[in-house]
């Protein structure tokens, strides 16, 4: 095999930098690198070039009111430019104001026509749920309170709604919680916990059992592309939705209902814990 | 293919990606507010492009592909300078060795890693167009040497020559005594 040129041992260094070398590549880069104290030395410029890249010129965030407007086209709306709105989820975060918003964002989404149509179907339910968990994503702001901990987003939650909403831990079934949100679903404030599963987010809403609601069943649904899966424990229902596959969807619909049992079967003791 | 599929479809390709668009506008146009409105013009190509059934294999090189194309006229149209400058570079290219590292003082690992953001922000922004695409969808955003080539329409073989002289200008740039 006959040794490649100085300028194309020099493109491999980079390839093999950016991990675009299969094993044998790597291999030989490796033998390549350890021969040549020159090229070694190349390596690590590059290396360290990367490196202060990464730190100091990382990738920007698209500010807010770009992402308002994407998603202004995907609801619908005429496409308005820079200067014509401001965004509608903006202001302080007095649970008032971010009621209106929230409405205001579910009424823009479902359309006010079909909201009123059918606003206590299942599916304008779910529809509701959906686009919130759409909105966070969107927004780069899934959650109101940004806590890994269930001891600071209880009580959080519990503070702005009437219902107790049960808080699990995930984090070994490796969902760790990021946060919890109120949505507005049928023209009430519920619950919603954000958990993380690398970059995807689930966002488990907590709703009102309905008397048709057979604990045992799950329910799979697609709504907008996105998978959900509707569940009830007899007390309460809840909506899962996410970005990720279904599979593991189910995989974490699976660890939140048996972390519930157990919660509930500790007696809620958690609640004083802390 | 219908409005709404169009639109799921941009939910699905676009959005996830904005920060990526973001970015590489914000890089070739050096100013927010330009990127902005670079982004905002590639939103709307991409949308009618989903609605007309564009099929979409690789969507963050696909969209990167289309903020190229947005940023490359809104030069043209505001910029006219900025358009001879990247052809410069590509006659560059053709003529000069891409990769000689001819430096005298040999650069040092450690000025590299000492580079304070303005100055690392600067050595970006001196390099000619078509280099600081590439550095951008590589370094900022991850993209493979495939789906760079995908994004900026050149071969692989020139992704990674362009590749390799943005970052002998960079290390030249930022590893020598300053």
């Amino acid at each position: 095999m006959t040794e490649p040129d100085f300028e194309d041992r020099l493109l491999l260094l980079h390839a093999a930098l950016d991990g675009e070398l299969d094993a044998a590549g790597v291999i030989e880069m490796e033998r390549m690198l350890a021969a040549d104290p020159e090229l070694a030395a190349q390596y690590a410029r590059l290396e360290a070039l990367r490196q202060t890249i990464r730190a100091k010129a990382p990738r920007e965030r698209a500010p807010d009111s770009l992402r308002l407007r994407a998603l202004e086209m995907i609801e619908g709306g005429e496409l308005s430019r820079r200067e014509a709105k401001t965004a509608p989820w903006r202001g302080p975060p007095s649970w008032k104001n971010f009621a209106a918003a929230m409405a205001a964002t579910v009424v823009v989404t479902l359309g006010l026509q079909h909201l009123i149509a059918s606003r206590d179907s299942p599916d304008a339910l779910l529809q509701a749920i959906v686009s919130a968990h759409m909105r966070g994503q969107i927004s780069g702001q899934p959650v109101d309170v940004v806590s890994t901990d269930r001891h600071t987003v209880k009580p959080w939650l519990a503070g702005k709604l009437p219902v107790a909403a049960v808080v699990v831990d995930l984090a070994e079934a490796g969902f760790p919680l990021a946060g919890g949100r109120i949505d507005v679903v049928a023209g009430a404030g519920v619950p919603t916990l954000v958990y993380k599963r690398r970059d995807h987010l689930v966002s488990v809403t907590e709703l009102r059992a309905e008397s048709g609601d057979d604990p045992a069943t799950l329910r799979h649904l697609a709504v907008e592309g996105y998978p959900v899966v509707r569940w009830s424990d007899g007390e309460h229902a809840y909506a899962a939705v996410s970005d990720l596959s279904p599979t593991e969807l189910d995989a974490f619909v699976a660890a939140f209902r048996q972390a519930v049992v157990k919660e509930r079967g500790a007696g809620g003791g958690a609640e004083t814990a802390k | 293919m219908t409005r709404k599929t169009g639109r799921r479809n941009f939910a699905e390709h676009v959005l996830p990606h904005l920060d990526d668009a973001y970015s590489l506008a914000r890089w070739l146009a050096g100013d927010p507010t330009d990127a902005e409105d670079i982004v905002q013009d590639a939103c709307i190509r991409a949308l009618r492009a989903l609605e007309d059934g564009a099929l979409v294999e690789r969507p963050r090189a696909w969209l990167l592909a289309i903020v190229r194309n947005a940023a490359y006229s809104w030069f043209a149209k505001n910029r006219p300078r900025a358009i001879i400058l990247a052809g410069g570079a590509e006659e560059a290219e053709a003529h000069e060795n891409a990769l000689e590292t001819g430096t005298s003082p040999s650069p040092e690992a450690e000025l590299i890693e000492t580079a304070d953001r303005a100055m690392v922000a600067a050595a970006i922004d001196d390099l000619p167009l078509v280099y600081r695409e590439t550095l951008v969808m590589r370094e900022m955003s991850g993209l493979s040497y495939r789906e760079i080539s995908e994004a900026t329409g050149a071969p692989i073989g020139t992704v990674m020559s362009r590749l390799a002289r943005a970052r002998a200008l960079l290390v030249a740039k930022l590893g020598t005594s300053r």
